[in-house]
């Protein structure tokens, strides 16, 4: 089935509970190729052009269509637009799959090293998901974490992003130079108007986790006015540094990595774990210094 | 037999000028290509490769065919109480399943097919060993139906335990009726009192890399009329392959024909030997065509990998950093099966000092069976292993000593003459120190300094997490070597036939084009000996004369020594009448330019008018002198020949993240001659890939036994990003006067290098030992 509206889209989802919905395919063919899912039907949706793009809301709000590609998005004038997301976007595959791979593809497949998730958790973004008659709003965290998960016939429509306008960065670590799935992504975003940090953690659990003490204390140690002024540092860089080290203790427990079914008692962090946290506290001071730069 | 010593001498004047030649037929013909040994024309499958249009095995097809299926074992060691196909069998569409018990020869023990694997059973019978050892196969009229009645197969195993530390091996119950040892080489040398002044030590690694063919295993059976099978597939040994598959099927092996199909490159043997038999029986049993595709996992649990070895080195040298006494201990990791660790193993104690002087060398090395994936043939097996550790162990002299790499490294350098620790002399030209010299001279690349952050291509790469201010840039040195043909006494033969009809020429050869060149290489030699433009590669199959297999760097030598005299003998019978005419010798007359001359000028006459209406043909082989298993002491004369390699790696890293990006690498390379400077080069930047994805990517894991990453998204192979300038800083061309043309294999050694100088580079960016391939992250952090 290709709809070519939404409306048609979201009234064939729901007539065929037992179809799924394809955007770009670059995950969903992975697993049929693979023999690990053999949907019933597929409803593609790239022919909805409305999903496509992005529009403005109230001034402050971008509704991002759940079909924007990857490589869209990497695009300066949405790079200018939410800078964080549009460095994950750029980073997440090769060429080949950005260009067919969605946005929505990303959020609803929900991979631990989804490389958007980290940013649109720090930008506490919501997405709405839409039945026939009927849509509703769930922040993306409530929908990653399973509190408020998508229901059997819905169709993820729009992303809502606030615009912050102010430097926000994603950095990725991986294992080579070419395209690659993160060992551990960084996503950070400033919130001047409420002089507020904001920080997620990616591929490190199941879903991105947001050190909310290290980022309330290291609010704290800017100097807000300071900030953009030529010469004079936003933030002292022993804060910034500790600031990394907090994030990765709160985002990865001591027993990372220890085989649980061993079920010997942890003692003190494991060594996968003590590596671990060194990537995420250099990535958390880096991308707090490159916002604050 | 012949030697190539008095087959291989090209007339003097025919090879050489190829530019020349190249001009003449572009002036002839219009066309583009050049022509001739010395040139550097493309390899015909080069476009329809890059444009996707080349048919793997994988696009085979035949009317009214079937699917195979195959069923592995999700257990690295089991015994297998009872298989019931019954439920497999049921599933409509279903048209056969096959075990061991349908084998007329199931491949296992001294009844087995011979060649290296003799002691792996095509389908698992009692035992299975490793995780995804075949046990079963099915064909079906659809691939779904297929895979799903081979996971319909049902098999009782009863678990045991796995054996996965090869240290264990050697006190661990026998995995296998021919025990856990595949093979213990000591190599005693000199006086093993002597002490150094100065002592370092050391502990490497190396992790299990997998040739990855981006190509995964395919082929095509077709049942013949009478009883017997065809298969084609991307077979690197179709002779060989057809003798074994032909004894695992009972049958005689003019009964089972090999063609060779769409190879997509090879850097280790293809296909295995229980994907042909399996293939072939399911054929045979149904009646009908059978296909069978690996998916990517599966071909990560079908075919060899490299040796994971542990190696632990003691070098002694003097105040000056000369080495007087070398002691080693080296494991190799082979698996489960045997396959070629044996010949891996000689080559990694036989080259357990590299391209150094020595007089006192005492190593043990042995090759053990685990039930770990098996190990096998890949590019310079057992000399990467050991150019790793003997590398790492120069850098820490030279740090001891308190000079420059490069300067113990010269201090040590072999040269033709010198003695290996075996006892054979090196007769070959060895201009080790000549190529250190041309790397060492080769101007460094320059520091993106006043380059803006973002036009520089920081570890991480684009978009990545680097920090400039976090970046180190590391140099580092390394030479090795490694042999070309088959070693220790193994019978190295090939056989070609050369055709000429009219204005062009067909080479009958099967060797089979793994990638290496060799289908371009052979055209070449035609193109220069007879002086013909046009010169077909016919496609290979085994009905051909016996080529051998496409491995250790042989074709050069051997086929191309069998096409160069072939295409001989043509000339022969070429020139023979036209020299009869002019009342000269044969010898007198010289073709080049596609032209035939005489010696003083008079006569001048193409090619082609002397061709006219001809048919003419030869068919002539070669093999090389023969050599001697190395003995109880490690001695004996067991290489034809060596290959060197000195490489410059220069990486930057982040050395908070330990990300590495390998920035440069510079090579000078012992080819012997230059017989077409394109492909060398191609080579060359192959096994440099190759060698940064063993330095710092890939490593196919292990957890118990079982593959962790068997996927192209968890093996990281090298993207075009990871993958370096690779500049020649020399293509050194000493004749090897034995050799074919004088030219050396060039494939292995550039892999076999790669690796020990990234290491090294890595080493002094950071400070740090790196004492295991492939580097980790935390290996290259700076705390
Ligand atoms: C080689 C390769 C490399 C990759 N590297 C990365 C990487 O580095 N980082 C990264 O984050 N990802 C990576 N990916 C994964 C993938 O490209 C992204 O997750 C992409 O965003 C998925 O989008 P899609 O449109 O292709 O999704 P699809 O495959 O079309 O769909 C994925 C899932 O989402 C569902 N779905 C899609 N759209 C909707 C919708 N509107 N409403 C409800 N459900 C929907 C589908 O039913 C399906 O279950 C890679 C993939 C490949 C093949």
């Amino acid at each position: 089935m290709l709809p070519t509206s939404l409306d048609e889209a979201v009234e064939a989802l729901a007539a065929s509970p037992a179809a799924v919905p394809v955007a770009g395919g670059t995950d969903l063919m992975e697993a049929v190729n693979a023999g690990r899912l053999r949907p019933a039907a597929l409803i593609g949706l790239g022919r909805i052009t409305e999903l496509r793009g992005w529009r403005y809301e109230d001034g402050g709000t971008a509704v991002l269509g759940a079909g924007l590609t990857l490589a869209r998005m990497d695009r300066p004038d949405f790079a200018a637009l939410i800078p964080a997301l549009a460095d994950a976007a750029r980073t997440a595959g090769p060429p080949q799959t950005r260009n067919v791979g969605t946005l929505g593809g990303n959020i609803a497949t929900a991979a631990p090293a989804g490389d958007t998730l980290p940013v649109l958790a720090a930008l506490e973004a919501s997405v709405t998901l839409a039945r026939p008659g009927a849509t509703r709003e769930v922040p993306v965290s409530h929908l990653l974490t399973g509190l408020d998960p998508m229901r059997p016939g819905e169709l993820l429509t729009w992303v809502r992003v606030p615009l912050l306008n102010a430097p926000q960065v994603f950095l990725k670590a991986t294992g080579r130079s070419g395209p690659s799935r993160a060992t551990a992504s960084v996503a950070l975003v400033l919130d001047p108007a409420r002089r507020a940090v904001r920080c997620a953690v990616g591929a490190v659990a199941p879903v991105p986790l947001r050190p909310l003490e290290a980022e309330a204390w290291v609010a704290g140690c800017i100097d807000w006015d300071a900030r953009g002024e030529e010469g004079v540092p936003a933030i002292d860089p022993a804060a910034s540094a500790a600031f990394g080290e907090y994030v990765a203790t709160a985002c990865v427990p001591d027993g990372y990595g220890a085989d649980a079914a061993s079920g010997l008692a942890v003692e003190g962090p494991t060594a996968v774990a003590l590596r671990l946290r060194r990537t995420v506290a250099v990535l958390a001071r880096r991308a707090l210094g490159r916002a604050l730069k | 037999m012949t030697s190539p010593t008095d087959t291989a001498l090209a007339p003097p004047d025919a090879p050489a000028d190829s530019a020349s030649a190249s001009a003449s037929a572009e002036g002839e013909e219009g066309a583009a290509q050049p022509f001739g040994l010395g040139s550097s024309p493309l390899r015909t499958d080069a476009l329809p490769k890059a444009l996707g249009i080349y048919p793997f095995a994988a696009d085979l097809w035949a009317e009214g065919l079937l699917w195979g299926a195959v069923l592995r074992s999700p257990h690295p060691h089991a015994r297998i109480v009872a298989i019931d196909t019954a439920a497999a069998l049921a599933i409509p569409g279903v048209h056969a399943v096959v075990t061991a018990a349908d084998l007329p020869n199931p491949g296992e023990g001294d009844a087995g097919a011979p060649g290296p694997g003799t002691d792996r059973p095509v389908l698992a019978a009692g035992v299975v060993r490793h995780h995804g050892e075949p046990i079963a196969a099915v064909a079906a009229d659809h691939p779904d139906t297929a895979r799903l009645a081979a996971a319909s197969i049902v098999v009782e195993y009863e678990l045991m335990e796995a054996l996965t530390d090869p240290e264990q091996a050697f006190n661990a119950p026998p995995l296998h009726p021919d025990g856990n040892l595949f093979r213990h080489l000591p190599l005693r040398s000199g006086d093993p009192e002597v002490v150094g002044e100065v002592i370092v030590e050391g502990l490497y690694q190396v992790g299990r890399q997998d040739p990855a063919p981006i190509g995964a295993e395919a082929g095509l059976a077709v049942p013949r009329p009478d009883g017997g099978v065809e298969l084609h597939l991307s077979s690197t040994d179709p002779h060989g392959d057809r003798e074994r598959t032909a004894a695992c099927l009972g049958l005689e092996r003019d009964r089972v024909r090999l063609v060779v199909t769409g190879v997509p490159g090879a850097t280790a043997d293809r296909e295995d030997l229980s994907f042909q038999v399996t293939l072939a029986l399911l054929a045979l049993r149904t009646g009908r065509p059978v296909k069978m595709t690996l998916t990517r996992e599966e071909s990560f649990q079908a075919h060899a990998t490299r040796h994971p070895a542990l190696l632990r080195y003691r070098h002694h040298a003097d105040a000056q950093g000369k080495l007087v006494k070398v002691e080693a201990q080296i494991l190799l990791d082979g698996g489960a099966y045997a396959d070629v660790s044996s010949e891996a193993l000689a080559a990694a104690t036989a080259f357990s000092v590299g391209p150094y002087i020595c007089p006192n060398v005492f190593v043990d090395a042995w090759a053990v069976r685990t039930n770990n994936p098996p190990a096998g043939r890949m590019r310079g097996e057992g000399a990467l292993q050991t150019c790793f550790a003997y590398e790492s162990q120069l850098d820490q002299l030279a740090a001891r000593i308190g000079v420059e790499p490069l300067e113990i490294r010269r201090r040590n350098v072999l040269a033709t003459g010198d003695a290996m620790p075996t006892g054979q002399a090196v007769t070959c030209p060895a201009p080790v120190a000549a190529l250190l010299d041309a790397v060492a001279a080769s101007p460094l690349p320059a520091l993106p300094v006043d380059e803006p952050d973002t036009d520089w291509l920081l570890p991480g790469g684009p978009g990545g997490a680097g920090d400039p201010a976090a970046v180190r840039r590391g140099i580092g040195y390394a030479v090795g070597m490694v042999h070309m043909l088959g070693a220790e006494g193994e019978d190295e033969v090939s056989t070609a036939t050369v055709r000429v009809s009219g204005d062009h020429a067909t080479v009958i050869c099967a060797a089979v084009d793994s990638g290496q060149g060799f289908a371009t290489l052979a055209r070449q030699i035609v193109q220069s000996v007879l002086g013909v433009s046009e010169v077909y590669v016919a496609p290979v199959d085994s009905d051909q004369t016996i080529a051998g297999p496409s491995a250790r760097g042989r074709h050069t030598w051997v086929s191309g020594g069998a096409v160069e005299r072939a295409a001989l003998m043509v000339r022969h019978q070429l020139l023979q009448p036209i020299a009869a005419n002019f009342g000269m010798s044969v010898e007198l007359l010289s073709i080049a330019d596609g032209k035939i001359t005489s010696y003083d000028g008079v006569l001048g006459m193409p090619v082609t008018e002397a061709l006219e209406g001809k048919e003419l043909w030869a068919t002539a082989q070669c093999r090389p002198h023969p050599t001697e298993p190395l003995d109880e002491a490690g001695q004996g004369d067991a290489f034809v020949s060596i290959a060197f390699c000195a490489m410059r790696a220069v990486v930057d890293v982040d050395i908070e993240l330990g990300a590495v990006r390998v920035v440069d690498v510079t090579v000078a390379q012992d080819v012997g001659r230059a017989l077409n400077p394109g492909q060398i080069e191609d080579r060359i930047e192959a096994g440099v890939a190759q060698g940064v994805g063993l330095a710092l990517l890939e490593d196919l894991r292990t957890s118990g036994g079982l593959l962790v990453n068997p996927s192209l998204t968890g093996y990281r192979l090298p993207t075009a990003l990871d993958t370096p300038e690779v500049r020649i800083a020399a293509l050194l061309e000493e004749r090897d006067v034995v050799a074919t043309f004088g030219a050396k294999a060039v494939s292995a050694v550039p892999a076999v290098v790669a690796p020990a100088a990234i290491a090294a580079a890595v080493r002094a960016a950071t400070g740090l030992p790196v004492g295991r391939l492939p580097i980790q992250p935390e290996d290259a952090v700076v705390a």
